[in-house]
């Protein structure tokens, strides 16, 4: 398995556990990841990357497994196109020339392709180390190129895993809150589905894809946009450039914050919708695995506070738009015929027997598929093909220079969990770890600033500036410092740049160029 | 004082998506551990998931609508709440169109409301401008 950008001891938990005890059992994991992660420590090997370098690295697997003929000769003329332009490509990445960019050495990343390449079964697991950057579709589309070269997906202890940071942000963008889908994942663009959805709502739907929050935050800014209604997400401390974030919110004629906390962004607001929150609801969650399960309802909210779905239903029909729903089952029964594909079989009688279920479950007899694309491994049916899409690296947007000499990459500790409002609030008696905010920086580098562990800082971008801890470790490496987001004391973001990838719309988290300072 | 519940649920912090089990009493939660019988988990938890739900008793939730009054956020009813925003929406919508209307879904909340919240944005505003914080 390679683990790449993925922290999965603190952010992942209980699937870090999964992966130590498969390690027990013969599993070699190979960690690329820039800081020396807990995870490290039970690898078969820790490629140390620089950030931001991960398709110079790819690449060059791809051209060491071409060069080699380690491919899977069969698979790739069966179910792929273009591996002509994957094969012209990768030429140039040598291991030395890849070495030279990433830091690593090129016996290593010859040896980690030949193991990728040559095991029975290979995974990749990634997270926001590979999407969080202005390259971070190309990322992905690299790890799919190396998965289909290899033949390396559609099978048990194979595939490409993105680890999901919230308990269903995979179903959120299943049920279709993104501006291009509808419920299921089907296209806005495609007319028989779209029309199958404007037989059962009784209204027309706009086939053009909508905003992406990136795109939203541009449209603010050109004055395009009047009105903004967000639930349960606080985007002034999570988006990147707070400042510039903060400026362009006041732009807008009505902000409307749903959610449980008066967050830093519902102080924004014009209106603020108090909502139940877990503990509080019933329904579904999606896992980062295709999992539907079953979230019940523990204690009874407070009397003026209402569900997410009930403060829209209630909304809508005064808008004129009558939604009379008496339960989520209710709601469930609609996904489940409209988006039957997907979700027909999955009744809320058969989770209850069956704890969770994998989707796509089209009937009530499906078991449900726990792997995904399996064609590629049935001889009956070939399908469409798959492209490979090649890709060049281009490094971070912001290098550090003179003036900002060091590298802030961002992240999340293990206690807390994105902007606080919740891990605020442990069980009386448990003794929280991390309370505060640091910048994690290398002994060398503390030392040749002559600071000391647990001295105040400045750090200083080109967009903000704060004072924090400094937290001496050799988990990062020199020129290299980390900072999490979760404390609204340290805004960690107004640190960040507001360099996007174009296709993706996410934001580069992972690398910008910072100056430390002793106060 | 009334016995604790037993209420299993699934956990709502990460995307791993672990089963739990509350111990419920007089309307509150009171300890949480891992559910043996699930198979994401069988029994483990993460310290956040075993101990951070505080916040669900917290007096510093939100209990009542608030709007905007002579620039401060002051309590409200749900009605004025509710007549306020469909007053606001509609003549938005009107002037400026469907596309000068944007929501963010909630990667937190149930795949139920998830799918009323997009249908709201694409029936009553008639926009696909909808998006999650799956960007960051």
């Amino acid at each position: 398995m390679l683990l790449m950008g993925s922290n999965t001891t603190e952010a992942h938990p209980i699937i870090a556990n999964r992966i130590k005890k498969a390690i027990k059992n013969g599993l070699k994991v190979i960690v690329i990841d820039p800081r020396k992660i807990d995870m490290v420590k039970f690898a078969h090997r820790h490629l140390q990357i620089n950030v931001g370098t991960d398709i110079a690295l790819i690449n060059a697997f791809l051209r060491v497994i071409i060069k080699e003929d380690l491919y899977n000769k069969e698979f790739i003329e069966r179910f792929t196109i273009d591996f002509e332009s994957l094969i012209k490509q990768v030429e140039r990445y040598t291991p030395e020339y890849a070495a030279s960019i990433t830091g690593l050495s090129a016996e290593d990343i010859v040896t980690t392709a030949r193991e990728y390449a040559s095991s029975s079964s290979s995974m990749i697991a990634y997270t926001l180390g590979i999407t969080e950057h202005h390259c971070g579709v190309n990322n992905v589309f690299d790890i799919a190129n190396l998965a289909l070269l290899t033949g390396n997906i559609g099978r048990q202890g194979t595939g490409i895993m993105p680890l999901r940071g919230q308990n269903n942000v995979q179903g959120a963008g299943d049920m279709g809150c993104l501006p291009n889908q509808l419920t299921g994942a089907m296209s806005i663009a495609n007319d028989e589905f779209r029309t199958r959805f404007e037989e059962e709502w009784k209204v027309t739907l706009n086939p053009h894809a909508g905003d992406t929050q990136t795109r939203t935050f541009d449209r603010l800014e050109n004055g395009e946009l009047k009105a903004l209604y967000i639930i349960g997400e606080n985007p002034l401390l999570a988006d990147v450039h707070m400042n510039h974030t903060k400026e362009l919110m006041k732009k807008l004629d009505l902000l409307i914050v749903q959610d449980i906390f008066l967050t830093e962004t519902a102080e924004m607001a014009d209106v603020v919708l108090p909502a139940c929150s877990w503990g509080e609801v019933d329904g579904t969650y999606t896992n980062t695995d295709r999992r539907i399960q079953r979230v019940r309802k523990a204690v009874d909210p407070g009397p003026n506070v209402k569900e997410d779905w009930v403060i829209l239903s209630e909304l809508s029909t005064l808008m004129g738009y009558p939604m009379n729903y008496s339960n989520s089952e209710e709601i469930w029964n609609e996904v489940r015929k409209l988006a039957w594909e997907m979700y027909g079989g999955i009744s809320y009688e058969r989770l209850e027997k069956e704890y969770s279920i994998h989707y796509p479950c089209p009937t009530e007899d499906h078991p449900g598929t726990f792997v995904m694309h399996e064609r590629f491994h049935n001889q009956e049916t070939v399908g469409k093909k798959s492209p490979f899409v090649p890709v060049d690296f281009t490094p971070p947007m912001e290098l550090p220079d003179d003036e900002y000499p060091f590298t802030l990459t961002t992240g999340r500790r293990y206690e807390s969990y994105n902007t606080h409002s919740q891990t605020r609030y442990y069980a009386s008696g448990v003794k929280v770890k991390q309370t505060e905010e640091t910048v994690d920086i290398h002994p060398d580098d503390a030392k040749s600033l002559g600071i000391s562990d647990g001295e105040v800082v400045q750090v200083r971008s080109r967009r903000g500036e704060l004072n924090v801890k400094a937290k001496i470790t050799d988990q990062v490496v020199p020129g290299l410092v980390f900072m999490s987001f979760h404390w609204s004391e340290t805004p960690t973001n107004v640190l960040t740049l507001n360099e996007y990838d174009p296709i993706s719309g996410t934001a580069e988290y992972k690398a910008c160029a910072v100056a430390i300072t002793k106060i | 004082m009334g016995e604790a519940n037993l209420v299993k649920t699934i956990c709502g912090y990460c995307g791993t998506g672990c089963g739990l089990v509350l111990e419920v009493k007089d309307n509150r939660i009171i300890k949480i551990r891992g559910d043996k019988e699930a198979p994401v988990n069988k029994g483990q938890t993460c310290v956040k998931g075993a101990f951070a739900y505080e916040y669900v008793h917290s007096n510093k939730r939100l209990f009542h609508p608030l709007i905007r009054k002579a620039g401060q956020l002051v309590e409200t009813t749900w009605d004025e709440a509710y007549q306020f925003i469909a007053d606001k929406l509609s003549s938005i919508r009107d002037t400026w169109g469907q596309s000068s209307i944007s929501m963010f879904a909630c990667a937190r909340t149930t795949n139920e409301s998830n799918y009323i919240t997009q249908k709201f944005m694409r029936t009553v505003i008639g926009s696909n401008n909808i998006d999650g914080c799956n960007r960051t």
